[in-house]
């Protein structure tokens, strides 16, 4: 940032004292209550600290960790963190760009169906979990059961679509994608309309199919926002923890588990704060990871830029 | 001939999405507002959507069963002094780090960015351990301070202002205004959108906030909103009717929000994610 | 009487200037509004769970009456939801904020104790009232040797059957837990009674409850088969060869076996048992008022079925007890003595079903007196069928890793090696904790 010639001396030291005064407020907050508990954090995942023991802390090294690596449930939840970031990221976003792109039209109507795609997004995710037991019920009284059960003619066999640990996951999956497209779709359709109309003007004239205009220039146009979104949805598949502390606890046999409802089970179910502290620490360093990735790719973009 | 053939299947098909994405919002609906056992009995049909009939009923027994309006005012208070203490110290904040030149900025800036990555889902085992030792629970100040400042807010004002041409700051300022001033008189006037989108995107986002004041308070007189919900699930039986009611009431006030300001709201959630 | 000492008042005040947000400083002034009641008279904090509606008026009706008569103390009673009670009194335990009274479920009881949450009651409480007690309310309130907690009400845990439904398929119902249904004929039954319905699941087994239900409702089948959830006369307990033992993994196999054959209603709705769906819902003592509204005369109490050691069942429920910090135990102590007058103690019973504490309470009540409909869990309980969850600071670890291997099992999870990785989780925290030693051990 270059700044313009001629300022005095006096400016520059108002400026430092003033820069420190306003960004004073926020940097205390941050360090109350981000930094301090996140070294609290790693200095709980090096001990067996049970909350309110008696017997105080003691330093076990990294032992906690090491038991991570070691136990099938936590390595399940890396797993399912990864396989819903998997599966939620392209369907996701797949079906925000199929409706952003049918509503960037001039259509009429068109203002109606955006607000009820992006409706879902104002519901505190609590609440749909809860809405979506009811819609997973099981046996012939489900919603789900039931409209399958319309469709195929009644050759749908009722399915507990929460308890089956093979479909209980897709379900939590299913339930995230209906919350969260609508944001995304938001996003898209901002991205789709700053693209200039001329450049869609002048392909059409050199003979550029629809497809091929989709390719080369809504595309590309869409690139900033496309890398935000997918980089967003994927940390936010990683911090899935409601939905599936409502609706699963974590079952059938660990399909459903995450990192963070582990970590919140072990820390206030069973008083094992120094365990929940090292799941927080490896969680920070698998988000962290995502983070460098978004970093890399978003540079690379600018450069091309 | 064509061209309305396309129109059709055009229509035909949002209209398709639409009808998915409004279904559990009209069963939640439909839900609050028939007899308790009729919920889930007739969640397999088309009654599901559609009740023949309508009963207040369960309305009445959740604002029996719980201080509903109490709760809303405590919702509002804490998410109304996130959003506006958030907005007036990350402003200042991302407008520092954007604009200012001061000893220590680009620390700042990457330790900003690098808190930008620890979620809150990360340090809530800690916090709370940490402010329960503190002593500091149960009250209003302990479900706002520690969500005010907030990095992502930052980044989103950081960006905005690098993008904010200088001129109009300049001018200001060779008038001889102090930063300070320059930002409120200059800045904010101008920065509407992404004030919007910041009080918007926090909103969203601490609305149905559930454990951390379930964990940390105690007494109905500080309780949010979201809490009534353990009323009702954790006494059997189970009345969905009056959970799905209290559903309804719940999400009405930011609904209500979101459709009056239906605008704005899109643009700021859209530009949030421009701008990163 | 909210205790605040002095330091975490400035601490907060500090931590607030920190944190730049005077506003929060003075946001904190708002709370004395919780605990606002009488000026005049000094007032006891009380908490308690917010149970089913009945138990919930009637405690609010006792907090209120004692507050009528002319006492020196007040009450104040603040309900908190059941769904996270346990989290919630860790994190004010965490804090120094205990109320000077607080309710808290049975088993958690050397859990308080041994993190020294909890003050003694044996020379706060007479002894004519303590001798008044049944044996199993002391002996969930004792820990280390002890009287910790006392409860108005124990449990019961059973069956409640459509006596119809079962007579119509030719069974015949048991009337003591001595003559309990084996497992096999309880199983045969099920069969029976799916057939007679079109193949419905005919048994409840309060799949739709969370949490603590589990242990509680399950543990006695380990029990009847004459394994368990921990060793029992070691110190510290073990669970390494008794929650993976082949006695208690052959109990879970059975109940694995009723949900994989769909004999279970999942009773999303809670009401498989009253609107007829199935004859059978394995259920504590809560359900009988409910029930016997739905139901009316053929409702029938039966015993757990015998896993094949003979039936058992489960004991212990909410119970009171005095916080360490709290500066006024003989007042405490008045507000327990006042809950525990029979006619309180036959009130709260009335209202939630629940076998009273006293001796003079079951003598007088029309529930549980010797023709009472739910006289057998008193028959379960003074005849040694019923037994107390592990007395251990290390139940919360047990209580966590049971839970969470029965849904595990439910979901058709192997379940020898379910068990086997329950027992490990359980055995390493009381290693961790060094076998949670008596605080007197840990000081000295």
């Amino acid at each position: 940032m270059k700044r313009t010639p001629g300022k005095s001396a006096r400016t520059a030291l108002t400026d430092n004292a003033t820069g420190w005064l306003m960004m004073l407020p926020a940097l205390a907050g941050l360090t109350v209550f981000v930094v301090a508990p996140f070294v609290l954090a790693l200095g709980m995942s090096l001990t067996h600290l049970r909350m309110g023991s008696p017997l105080g802390a003691q330093f076990v090294g990294f032992e906690q960790y090491l038991r991570l690596l070691q136990d099938a449930s936590f390595q399940r939840a890396l797993i399912n963190n990864a396989l819903f970031a998997l599966g939620v990221v392209p369907v996701q976003t797949l079906l925000a760009l199929g409706l952003a792109l049918a509503l960037n039209r001039p259509l009429r109507g068109v203002a109606v169906f955006r607000t009820l795609f992006f409706m879902p997004v104002v519901f505190p995710m609590s609440l749909v979990a809860v809405v979506w037991i009811l819609i997973y019920a099981p046996g012939p009284n489900g919603l789900l059961n039931g409209v399958l059960g319309a469709l195929t003619l009644h050759h749908w066999q009722p399915r507990d679509f929460l308890h089956d640990p093979h479909l209980a996951l897709p379900a939590i999956m299913l339930t995230s994608i209906w919350q969260g497209a609508g944001f995304q779709m938001v996003i898209l359709l901002a991205g789709l309309q700053e693209i200039p109309r001329e450049r869609y003007e002048a392909a059409a004239v050199d003979g550029a199919g629809p497809w091929q205009r989709f390719l080369h220039i809504t595309l590309p146009g869409l690139r900033n926002p496309l890398i935000f979104v997918v980089i967003v949805t994927s940390i936010l598949s990683f911090r899935v923890f409601d939905q599936v502390r409502i609706m699963t606890q974590g079952g059938p046999l660990d399909a459903t588990t995450t990192v963070v409802y582990q970590a919140v089970q072990s820390a206030f179910d069973r008083a094992q704060a120094g365990r929940g502290a090292a799941m927080a620490v490896v969680f920070f360093v698998i988000v962290l990871a995502i983070t460098l990735i978004q970093r890399r790719l978003l540079r690379t973009e600018r450069e091309v830029r | 001939m064509r061209r309305v053939a396309l129109k059709i299947i055009h229509y035909g098909l949002l209209l398709g999405a639409a009808l998915v994405f409004l279904a559990p919002i009209l069963f939640m609906l439909a839900g609050s507002l028939k007899p308790d056992a009729r919920v889930l009995s007739e969640a397999g049909s088309w009654r599901a959507l559609v009740p023949d009939g309508i009963t207040l009923e369960n309305y009445r027994a959740v604002l029996a069963r719980t201080p509903f309006w109490h709760y809303l005012l405590n919702s509002l208070l804490i998410n109304g002094l996130i959003v506006g203490l958030g907005l007036l110290i990350n402003s200042l904040a991302g407008y520092a780090l954007a604009r200012l030149r001061w000893r220590g900025r680009d620390a700042v800036l990457g330790a900003v960015l690098a808190i930008l990555v620890i979620p809150f889902e990360a340090i809530a085992v800690p916090l709370f351990y940490q402010l329960s030792l503190l002593g500091w629970r149960d009250d209003f100040s302990v479900q706002i301070a520690p969500f005010v400042a907030n990095p992502l807010s930052i980044y989103l004002f950081y960006t905005f202002f690098l993008s904010l041409p200088r001129e109009l700051e300049e001018a200001a300022r060779i008038d001889g205004a102090g930063p300070l001033r320059t930002f409120f008189t200059v800045v904010v006037p101008n920065a509407r959108p992404v004030f919007a989108s910041v009080a918007i995107v926090t909103l969203l986002f601490y609305w149905g906030l559930y454990l951390w004041p379930l964990l940390m308070t105690t007494g109905p007189a500080v309780r949010p909103l979201p809490l009534g919900i353990a009323t009702f699930f954790t006494l059997p039986p189970l009345h969905w009717g009056q959970i799905l009611a209290f559903g309804v009431m719940m999400v009405a006030p930011v609904l209500a929000l979101f459709l009056i300001f239906q605008r704005g709201f899109v643009r700021g959630v859209a530009s949030s994610g421009l701008k990163g | 009487m909210r205790r605040e000492p002095p330091v975490s008042l400035s601490r907060r005040a500090m931590l607030g200037s920190l944190a730049a947000l005077p506003l929060a400083a003075m946001l904190g002034g708002c709370r004395s509004g919780t605990s606002k009641l009488s000026a005049r008279k000094p007032t006891l904090e009380v908490w308690a769970h917010a149970g089913q509606v009945g138990e919930r008026r009637t405690l609010v009706r006792l907090a209120d009456s004692f507050n009528a008569g002319r006492r020196r103390f007040a009450v104040h009673l603040t309900l908190l939801p059941e769904g996270a009670y346990n989290g919630q009194l860790q994190a004010a335990a965490l804090a120094g904020q205990l109320p000077d009274v607080f309710e808290f479920d049975g088993p958690y009881t050397a859990d308080y104790a041994w993190m020294g949450q909890l003050q003694p009651l044996d020379e706060l409480l007479p002894a004519t009232l303590r001798e008044d007690l049944l044996p199993s309310i002391l002996s969930q309130g004792t820990y280390n040797k002890r009287l910790y907690a006392v409860g108005q009400y124990d449990s019961g845990l059973g069956l409640f059957a459509r006596r119809d439904r079962l007579t119509a398929i030719g069974a015949s119902l048991p009337t003591s837990p001595g003559d309990a249904w084996t497992v096999e004929h309880f199983e045969d039954l099920l069969a029976r009674l799916a057939a007679a319905t079109g193949n419905r699941p005919p048994l409840d087994l309060k799949l739709n409850y969370r949490g603590e239900w589990f242990t509680y409702g399950f543990a006695p089948a380990l029990w009847s088969a004459g394994g368990g959830l921990v060793s029992r006369d070691t110190r510290p307990p073990h669970a390494g060869g008794v929650l993976d033992g082949s006695k208690s993994t052959a109990a879970m196999r059975h109940i694995q076996r009723w949900t994989a054959a769909g004999r279970v209603d999942p009773n999303l709705d809670d009401a498989a048992f009253t609107t007829g769906r199935v004859a059978l819902s394995w259920v504590g003592h809560w359900e009988y008022p409910r029930y016997r509204q739905a139901v009316g005369r053929d409702l029938a109490l039966l015993p757990l079925p015998d896993f094949g050691e003979g039936a058992r069942t489960g004991e212990g429920s909410w119970t009171w007890g005095i916080s360490a910090g709290c500066r006024h135990p003989e007042a405490a102590a008045e507000f327990l003595r006042y809950l525990l007058q029979t006619s309180n103690v036959l009130a709260m019973s009335g209202a939630n079903g629940a076998p009273p504490a006293t001796r003079s309470a079951v003598a007088r009540s029309p529930l549980y007196a010797q023709d009472g409909p739910l006289r057998l869990y008193i028959e379960q309980l003074a005849e040694g069928y019923a037994l107390p969850r592990p007395r251990t600071p290390a139940y919360p670890a047990i209580t966590s890793a049971f839970q969470q291997a029965f849904h595990a099992v439910r979901d058709g999870a192997k379940v020898p090696e379910t068990l086997h990785r329950a027992a490990t989780l359980i055995d390493r925290d009381i290693a961790d904790n060094k076998g949670y030693p008596n605080r007197e051990a840990v000081r000295g």
